[in-house]
């Protein structure tokens, strides 16, 4: 166990110094800050703008903006923030082959399965601990300018695009065991998640795919029932468990 | 007893053929001289005994114990210093070692002495600077001191002088020669002259073969007599000496050489010099002969 907790300390200090942990932070906190404040802006954005569009023959109306409306912006910011993560992981173990850093690290003996879980629990941890604070800072501000309770499912619609996460994450993780260079790992991680949106033009599938976790502010407008997601999420977990046992097996016979 | 034995191993990539039933043994507390041209096969042989790769048939024991591919649980006796050492380039040499003695499980007072020890031993004490903007040489010794840090059994050392400048390259012989006493040192190189000054036994590997292999001293004894060279102040003596002395070869402007084997001595040749007055700039045995061997085994 101390011998895993010297490698997570090694990974902790990689990503202070590096300054990585800081700008993920502060991407997701802004992100967290920029939902209800665009949502609160929107009024006064429509009604500045509202002479122009006229010209145009727009006729804009009084907008009402509440809770859903900064939620509805969580979501469609929450992508973003996640390729950043995406990004700033991709590099995780291509850098370390790379480098050839990891070189005297295994041959003191140190077990690959231990090198392997750290990074991995790091990325997995590195995405909970943000994307839940950007959920917190959006929830106190929504609670604080309207009223959260007029949202249905807030919670479990967070908790399904955090698990797509997860789900990303770890093929990430998977595709850094398969490929030596980041661009691989990346286009890999790209692939499947671009396939996985190809394939929802079948009807018949579009409810098992883990994609369909990008939906789940539908959950906000009482459009959909939690119910709705259990297979999607069951896909998810299964395909990721077994994206993250597939790359341990891989990674303990990877030529380094 | 033998700390590393190599028995019968091949090894092959795609169609060619690396090792070549390769065969030998490192006795305890020696300093081993690895040599061969570069793509000789050393450096997969040091990989191989580290299990970052697999054989395609023989076997490897270090210390008694069969190395096997990945999770090599022999990788525990053995500290690695490779040809370009990589390190964790934010943290500072100190932290580098508390982070190596960490992961192998030392404890945290011992390791605390042992990274002053280690740090002190490679002229890095004292040193808070990042890793990041160290040049090759300071790299190549912070390399040593994570090699020895937790007391490794057997120390393999793949090309540590190559890149260096002479002063570099003494500091690191000097190391490996303090190393001796707690350690079995495997170092691979290039540099015949290395070898001459540290080593106790040598292998030559060329193309994926061991084409000798013994120690120092049976080398010595070996070649016998050496020849010897020298140099006149006067390019005008040089015929009268060359008269004198037959069997010479010219060298230059002022200088001959006698090869061994040619039934002049040294010492009569020293002493007809002071007799007639000759003033001489340079007089010596021939260099060992290690190079020569290693060129003659390697067909050059």
């Amino acid at each position: 166990m101390s011998t895993f907790i010297a490698f997570w300390k090694k990974e902790w200090m990689e990503l202070l110094r590096s300054g990585k942990f800081i700008i993920v932070l502060l991407i997701f906190a802004l992100f967290g800050i920029m939902n209800p404040a665009i949502a609160k802006l929107t009024p006064w954005l429509m009604e500045t703008m509202a002479d122009s569009l006229q010209d145009t023959g727009l006729q804009v109306t009084t907008v009402t903006v509440d809770a859903t409306t900064s939620w509805t912006q969580f979501y469609k910011n929450m992508p973003m923030a996640l390729i950043v993560v995406v990004l700033l992981f991709g590099s995780m173990f291509t850098q370390e082959y790379q480098r050839g850093t990891l070189v005297l690290v295994l041959t003191k003996g140190y077990p690959r399965r231990n090198v392997y879980l750290v990074k991995t629990w790091m990325a997995l941890f590195i995405w909970t601990i943000c994307f839940w604070l950007s959920f917190v800072i959006t929830w106190f501000y929504n609670s604080y300018y309207w009223d959260n309770g007029n949202t249905s499912n807030i919670l479990p619609a967070a908790a399904l695009f955090w698990l797509f996460g997860i789900w990303v994450l770890l093929l990430l993780v998977f595709f850094s065991t398969v490929f030596s260079e980041t661009s691989g790992v990346l286009a890999g991680t790209g692939a499947i998640v671009l396939l996985s949106y190809v394939v929802t033009i079948f009807p018949n599938v579009q409810d098992f795919l883990p994609v369909k976790l990008l939906g789940a502010q539908g959950l906000l407008l009482e459009s959909q029932v939690i119910g709705d997601y259990g297979q999607a999420v069951f896909v998810t977990v299964v395909v990721s468990a077994a994206a993250a046992i597939a790359g341990m097996l891989l990674f303990e016979k990877k030529r380094i | 007893m033998d700390m590393l034995k190599i028995s019968h191993v091949g090894k092959r990539f795609g169609d060619k053929e690396v090792l070549r039933d390769l065969d030998f043994t490192v006795p305890k507390h020696t300093i081993y001289g690895f040599v061969g041209q570069n793509g000789a096969g050393k450096t997969t042989t040091m990989k191989l005994v580290l299990g970052l790769l697999s054989a395609d048939h023989g076997e490897i024991f270090v210390d008694g114990e069969k190395v096997s591919f990945t999770n090599n649980r022999t990788n525990r006796f053995i500290g690695y210093l490779p040809d370009v050492p990589e390190f964790y380039s934010y943290m500072n040499p100190t932290e580098y070692l508390h982070f190596c003695g960490a992961i192998t499980g030392m404890e945290a007072n011992d390791c605390k002495m042992r990274t002053e020890e280690m740090l002190r031993l490679v002229g890095l004490d004292g040193e808070k600077h990042r890793i990041k903007g160290f040049s090759r040489g300071m790299k190549q010794r912070l390399g040593i001191a994570q090699a020895l840090l937790s007391r490794p059994r057997l120390l393999i050392c793949d090309e540590p002088t190559s890149a260096l400048d002479p002063v570099g390259r003494k500091e690191i012989l000097d190391i490996l020669v303090s190393a001796r006493e707690e350690t079995t040192v495997l170092f691979s190189t290039h540099i015949l002259s290395d070898v001459e000054r540290i080593c106790e036994r040598f292998a030559f590997l060329h193309q994926g073969k061991i084409l000798r292999q013994g120690s120092m001293e049976d080398l010595k004894k070996s070649c016998g007599e050496t020849g010897f060279e020298l140099e006149l102040e006067q390019k005008e003596k040089l015929e009268k000496l060359m008269e004198h002395f037959p069997g010479g070869t010219r060298q230059g402007r002022r200088g001959v050489i006698y090869a061994q084997g040619k039934g002049q001595s040294m010492e009569a040749v020293l002493a007809w010099l002071l007799r007639e007055q000759i003033k001489f700039t340079k007089i010596e045995k021939s260099g060992l002969t290690l190079e020569s061997l290693f060129l003659e085994v390697v067909g050059k």
